[in-house]
């Protein structure tokens, strides 16, 4: 239970209130119920956005001190002031980029969760194909970027498709072991009651999966992003990628730190989406077992 | 066959054989059989397979030799009645302690209002009344078991198996457990499997209590438990009770008494 001297701990007496329940009674699982969404989470959130600051104002004073020249490493400063100078030119090739791997990102989310599932249900499909997609995900996937280029052209659609083949493997995975994991108990309680398979997988597995499906997506929402990217770079007149690539030929450091620096909040931003969708769908997440 | 028993279990033997073609014998020649509404203990060390006969007994996995037939009806022809509590309660998380007990007619897809009544009274049969649309991780280990025996009686059936339900609560807890399942069984009427590991528990539920002994697994002792119903915690006292106690341990062969 609820032990005195853990409270000293910042926040965590906060906590008391409920823990000191009266179902606290026999045999109560001691695990601590991590709380989400409380004041715990905003002083956390609140610490996050600090030290983003500070690693601004850190980069800023290392650029001033040491004054490099403008060539070679620029400050925030001067990309924030990029930013706002053409704040049209970023965020056009920003919406480029992030339907790039939005697309990307739910094809293969899409696809991702079909596998693992047909990889869990079916043992055929799984001692044919679960081999091949191991060996299949040690390919590098931006070296598959020139022949995506090849199949689909110079356009959306193959930088969509370099994001969705980074970002197919993660659910593939999670959404297998999610599956696997849900606890034999519950496979025989179907059994017993004679569960039809659909029953049983909208009822129990899918909903089962569900965190871990989200584990896998969190992973392969910033993955996507990268995967667009490396897709403009390769063929592009779009995006974030060729925003770079085009200061990185007129040695535009100030604009290619600007694009660095939407490029790492579209996919915190995306992130959290993510994160946050997830614990919504699956609030019990949040509560001990 | 008989009719007249709830389940017959007759000769019945399970193997497993491994690829290398070793083969490995976890039950052979159990033979036995309980009267309906009769409350059966199943007592062994671990490893001599009494989940494997649970499991036999629900369907989940065949017998290789001899059959089971539950009301005179090989298992195999889909028994409706049978239900089981497993050491773990597996509540689902998202579901409130309501829409778990009612999970098995979902499954079954014979959900109605009246067996939504039928649940809450389930509930309110456990002292869980109150607590029908909580959440799992808001009640205790026992409380969590008694939802869990809430969801397998929601069914009706004829035939409880509960593979060592309260094995892993305290020892309070477990004994207030024992009272409650007393209850419970005398209410519905039901044939209960008790699977336990607790010889003391055994012989205070059981009308009888079948010793397993192990590898393979095999019926050592059957023993009929002559004690007053309903038995109270006076009876743990008697004489009579350590009496039973200690022949089923000389049956299993432990050294060690607990009273």
């Amino acid at each position: 239970m609820a032990s005195p001297e853990i409270s000293d701990i910042g926040d965590v007496g906060s906590d008391g209130l409920r823990r000191s329940s009266p179902e606290a009674a026999l045999g109560e699982p001691s695990a601590p119920r991590p709380k989400r969404f409380s004041r715990d989470s905003v002083a956390a959130g609140a610490k996050a956005v600090a030290g983003i600051v500070g690693l601004f104002v850190v980069w800023q004073l290392l650029v001033s001190i040491l004054a490099p020249p403008e060539y070679l490493f620029v400050g925030p400063v001067s990309a924030f002031a990029e930013l706002i100078e053409r704040p049209e030119y970023f965020a056009s090739n920003t919406l480029v980029t992030l339907q790039e791997a939005l697309a990307g990102f739910a094809l293969g989310t899409a696809l991702g969760v079909l596998c693992g599932a047909a990889l869990h249900y079916s043992t055929t499909v799984r001692s044919f194909l679960y081999p091949a997609l191991i060996a299949i995900d040690t390919i590098p996937k931006v070296a598959l970027a020139p022949l995506f280029i090849v199949w689909f052209g110079f356009g959306f659609e193959s930088k969509a498709f370099v994001a969705m083949a980074i970002a197919f493997f993660p659910l593939v995975i999670n959404t297998y072991d999610g599956l696997s994991s849900v606890p034999h108990e519950l496979q025989e309680l179907a059994r017993i009651n004679k569960a039809s398979p659909w029953k049983k997988m909208t009822k129990i597995d899918f909903i089962y999966a569900v965190p871990s499906i989200f584990s896998g997506a969190k992973i392969s929402i910033s993955l996507a992003v990268g995967g667009a990217v490396v897709g403009e770079f390769i063929a592009g007149s779009k995006g974030l990628g060729y925003v770079v690539l085009l200061a990185n030929s007129q040695v535009d450091l100030p604009s290619m730190f600007a694009a660095f620096i939407v490029l790492a909040a579209i996919a915190l931003a995306l992130f959290f989406i993510v994160d946050f969708a997830g614990r919504k769908l699956a609030p019990w997440k949040s509560h001990a077992k | 066959m008989n009719n007249e028993y709830a389940i017959s279990v007759n000769n019945v033997g399970k193997t497993y054989r491994s690829r290398d073609g070793q083969s490995n014998t976890v039950l052979k020649g159990l033979d036995f059989h309980v009267k309906p509404g009769q409350f059966v203990s199943i007592v062994g060390q671990s490893g001599s397979g009494k989940t494997t006969l649970l499991k036999t007994i629900s369907g989940l996995q065949e017998p290789t030799e001899g059959e089971i037939l539950v009301k005179g009806r090989p298992i195999r022809d889909g028994i409706e009645d049978i239900a089981m509590v497993f050491q773990s309660p597996v509540l689902l998380p998202w579901r409130n302690n309501l829409d778990n007990v009612l999970l098995p007619l979902e499954f079954r897809g014979t959900r109605t209002d009246e067996s939504r009544r039928y649940a809450q009274e389930l509930l309110e049969m456990v002292g869980l009344g109150g607590k029908a649309k909580r959440y799992s991780y808001e009640l205790s280990g026992g409380m969590q078991q008694r939802v869990a025996i809430c969801r397998a009686l929601v069914s009706h059936p004829e035939l409880l198996l509960m593979d060592e339900p309260f094995g892993a609560l305290d020892a309070m807890t477990r004994d207030s457990m024992n009272f409650e399942i007393q209850r419970i069984w005398q209410a519905t009427g039901c044939s209960v499997l008790f699977v336990t590991h607790s010889i003391s528990e055994a012989v205070w539920l059981g009308d009888r209590v079948v010793v397993v002994g192990d590898r393979p697994g095999r019926i050592i002792a059957d023993i009929s438990i002559e004690l007053p119903r309903p038995r109270g915690k006076e009876h743990r006292f008697s004489t009579a009770f350590s009496d039973y106690v200690s022949e089923i341990e000389s049956h299993i062969g432990v050294l060690t008494g607990i009273s």
